[in-house]
């Protein structure tokens, strides 16, 4: 999907009040938080990002177990695909709001969340005699990723039965669910200890040489930004655009699963915030806010519970109510603009000032 | 002479004591100016966004068109027809702006070169064509297209051999080098001989506004074609044919200066990088070549208003403001630019004129480059002239923003093929007309190199 990056000049701003509290690069060491913000780094690195990934690539892993035992006409396999697809799109929504690192500088994102689908390459290798293999795709790489697969099972129209598949749709299916893995593997991989460790840079910010950050703050800022960037995106992108432009620009419209990854997206905000991922208890941005500004602290929880709140209220699959429940619709952005703007003016030079 | 100890002493102090110093040969420069890297486009954040965000400073309409502008650099597109961003190919490079220029930064060279990257090999053949350009190759042009949509052929693959060079610094630290030799295997019909090819890694996007609005005067100011004032360092303007305006113009833009506006060099982009027909560039590149036609009637594959927001996004990035500038070894690597004349082509200062989008306009900037072109040397040579480049001149590459790098593109690899891994290789890559400046370099001792790294790291 195509990545909408935050708009307000407010950003910049509060960039500008960091650097000019901080901009003396022989304070590290000094800062009497030191200690709390590293374990909250190495709790969000470690305990929600490197997990977050681990669990996409086990669920990938999944589904492409799912999809080997797909066979034309087997209608209770094709459930399992699409619950599989369900569940390794989940964490990876979950993941939108930390889109830095090997992800993206590893071109990680356009190759797993490839969109649009390009529909005729995909015709064409279908179409065509040739095997369909990881090397096909990896040739084609506009027909490939979340969306393919999410076409390829679910039709145009989101009712295809197991019965239409064809043997070429399960040799392209088979190819495309392990080059999905391969990439759910290079990202769990660069982020984990005994890999690329990018968590390190985190864990150890102010002291990583060129490639990292120069600074805690710095590092905060980064984390902050994500969050900032994924509530943009939802906004202004994948809310708005179909309200602007039509359904054909929703994201995940063959699944139906739009308001669920939209969700996700917002508890990919609220797993960083919290420090929390799937059931985990650890330190999180909560833990700077809410000794030293309980209201903020409260505040934001509340925005975040709102927004996903707001998306879930949406009636019906989002497709029919970006024509049929347009208010509904706006409220969502509404909330999840509302979040955005919050974490933006008061969140980000909280941190930068604290 | 920074010593060991008196820079561990130094952390601490730096906060009481910052403008004392008890070393003689260090001279206190004023970096706070040029923290405003960009003027009152600068925006000050260290993290992955530092390349990607909107000039503070834009107006409520032009930060509008900016962000449409935003979402229409990181679209991608696919085979013709479609609902959607239709129109790639037939044949190209990549299918979106933001796969080569990642983050609107640089691209790492490619582990892959038939893999979608940010590098690509322009070609010719001897001679130029009517305008004074590049000749192009028949049933090829000034390009290799190494993708193609399903069913056609790419125009040819690359392939890459490496060539080792090693460089001896005055301390004894020894720095083995590497070049890549890109060839073109598997054409899809047959290339002439006499083929000259120069590789091009796509460069950061930021900025390019204020670099548009320099004054062509100012920038001619620092010519000295003949090295009349007999420093060894030339400069040379490159004038090349505009083709939207259908006259020669100041080349400001590309690795050898070779494209004189903003609009040209993104609509050349589209067109031949992505293989989307527009408004400047109607035609398909290869709609000459049995590959080249995708057979339908539905150029210009973007509508003009899409071109024109596109074109203002890469006017309108904020650029990165330096850091650390009150460092002792930041402001001693200032002055060591300075003394070994690193400077006289990376020129820090430049100031815009007139802009029809006033956050550009006469603004104080920093990019560190004087916009000219300069030989530089053998191993640098590409052998391809292009306009009056000739095929040992490159345009000074603006340096600000480089420290970030690593940190928003995950490498730091640079010059035109990527071949140099860090900054000191990219220095030590440097011949010709920056030979003494690099012979300068090589008798610095580590601690002197290291100030040097950290002045270029603070931009």
């Amino acid at each position: 999907m195509k990545k909408r990056i935050f708009s307000l000049s407010l950003l910049a701003m509060s960039s500008v009040m960091l650097v000019n509290c901080s901009n003396n690069d022989d304070s590290s060491g000094t800062d009497p938080n030191a200690g709390l913000y590293s374990e909250v780094l190495t709790d969000l690195s470690k305990d929600v990002i490197t997990k977050t990934y681990e669990d996409l690539n086990n669920k990938a892993i999944a589904l492409k177990t799912a999809v080997n035992a797909l066979t034309i006409g087997n209608e209770t396999a094709l459930t399992a695909v699409k619950e599989a697809w369900k569940a390794t799109r989940s964490p990876w929504e979950q993941s939108e709001g930390f889109l830095y690192g090997p992800v993206d500088t590893g071109g990680i994102d356009p190759a797993m969340d490839t969109w649009p689908v390009d529909v005729n390459a995909m015709n064409d290798i279908l179409n065509s005699g040739n095997p369909i293999t990881t090397a096909t795709i990896e040739a084609n790489v506009e027909a490939r990723g979340f969306h393919l697969i999410e076409y390829l099972v679910w039709g145009i129209n989101g009712n295809k039965a197991a019965s239409a598949l064809t043997a070429r749709e399960l040799e392209y299916l088979r190819a495309a669910a392990a080059d999905l893995q391969n990439n759910t593997q290079l990202l769990y991989d660069g982020w984990k200890e005994s890999g690329g460790n990018f968590a390190r840079h985190f864990i150890n910010a102010g002291n990583t040489g060129n490639q990292g950050y120069a600074s805690q703050k710095a590092a905060l800022e980064e984390i902050i930004n994500g969050l900032i960037t994924i509530a943009d995106e939802v906004s202004t992108g994948k809310i708005q655009t179909p309200l602007d432009e039509g359904v054909s620009q929703e994201e995940s419209r063959f699944s139906n699963n739009s308001k669920k990854d939209f969700a996700d997206n917002m508890r990919s905000i609220k797993n960083i915030y919290l420090g929390d991922f799937n059931g985990g208890t650890n330190s999180g941005l909560t833990d700077i806010v809410a000794p030293k500004n309980s209201t903020l602290d409260a505040n934001i929880k509340a925005k975040i519970d709102g927004a996903i709140a707001a998306i879930e209220a949406i009636p019906g699959t989002f497709t029919d109510a970006v024509t049929n429940n347009v208010p509904a619709v706006e409220n969502a952005r509404d909330k999840v603009a509302e979040l955005q703007v919050l974490i933006q003016s008061q969140l980000k030079p909280f941190i930068a000032n604290n | 002479m920074i010593r060991k100890g008196f820079l561990l002493a130094s952390l601490g102090l730096t906060l009481l004591s910052c403008d004392k110093n008890d070393d003689e040969s260090y001279i206190d420069i004023d970096l706070s100016e040029r923290m405003y890297a960009g003027g009152e486009t600068t925006i000050f954040s260290a993290t992955s966004i530092a390349f990607r965000t909107p000039a503070p400073n834009l107006s409520a309409a032009d930060l509008q068109m900016h962000l449409m502008g935003d979402t229409q650099f990181e679209a991608v597109f696919v085979t013709a027809p479609a609902l959607v961003n239709s129109g790639l190919g037939s044949i190209f490079n990549n299918s979106s702006c933001i796969s080569c220029h990642p983050n609107d930064g640089r691209p790492n060279f490619p582990a892959n070169l038939n893999s979608r990257s940010g590098l690509l090999m322009r070609a010719s053949i001897f001679g130029q064509d009517e305008h004074g350009g590049p000749n192009p190759i028949p049933g090829f042009g000034v390009q290799i297209q190494n993708q193609a949509v399903f069913g056609f052929l790419p125009e040819a693959r690359y392939q890459a051999a490496f060539i080792e060079k090693t460089e001896t610094l005055a301390d004894g630290t020894v720095i083995v080098l590497q070049k890549p030799v890109i060839s073109l295997v598997d054409p899809y019909t047959n290339l002439p001989g006499g083929l000259m090819l120069s590789p091009r890694i796509a460069t950061p996007v930021f900025g390019l506004g204020l670099l548009e609005a320099i004054t062509e005067q100012d920038i001619l100011a620092n010519q000295d074609i003949n090295d009349a004032n007999g420093d060894g360092i030339s400069g040379k303007a490159n004038y090349v044919w505009d083709p939207y305006l259908r006259q020669t113009v100041l080349g400001r833009f590309g690795w050898k200066a070779n494209t004189g506006t903003l609009l040209v060099q993104c609509t050349a982009a589209y067109v031949e990088d992505m293989g989307i027909t527009n408004y400047v560039f109607p035609n398909e590149t290869g709609h000459n070549q049995s590959n080249g036609q995708d057979g339908r009637d539905d150029d210009p594959e973007i509508p003009q208003a899409i071109v024109d927001q596109v074109v203002l996004y890469c006017k309108t990035l904020a650029v990165p403001g330096a850091r650390n500038i009150n460092s002792k070894s930041v402001k001693e690597g200032a002055r060591l630019f300075e003394s070994l004349e690193c400077s006289k082509c990376h020129i820090p200062k430049q100031v815009t004129g007139p802009s029809s989008i006033s956050a550009l306009a006469y603004q104080t900037i920093y990019p560190y480059s004087d916009m000219l072109l300069h030989d530089m040397g053998d191993d640098l040579a590409d052998d391809r002239p292009d306009f009056l480049a000739t095929g040992r001149e490159w345009k000074t590459r603006p340096l600000w923003g480089i420290g970030l790098t690593g940190l928003v593109n995950g490498h730091t690899t640079f010059l035109h093929d990527g071949r140099a891994k860090n900054l000191t290789e990219a220095i030590l890559w440097h011949g010709g007309e920056a030979q003494k400046a690099k012979e300068k370099f090589k008798q610095l001792s580590a601690a002197k190199r290291n100030a040097l790294l950290d002045f270029l790291n603070s931009l």
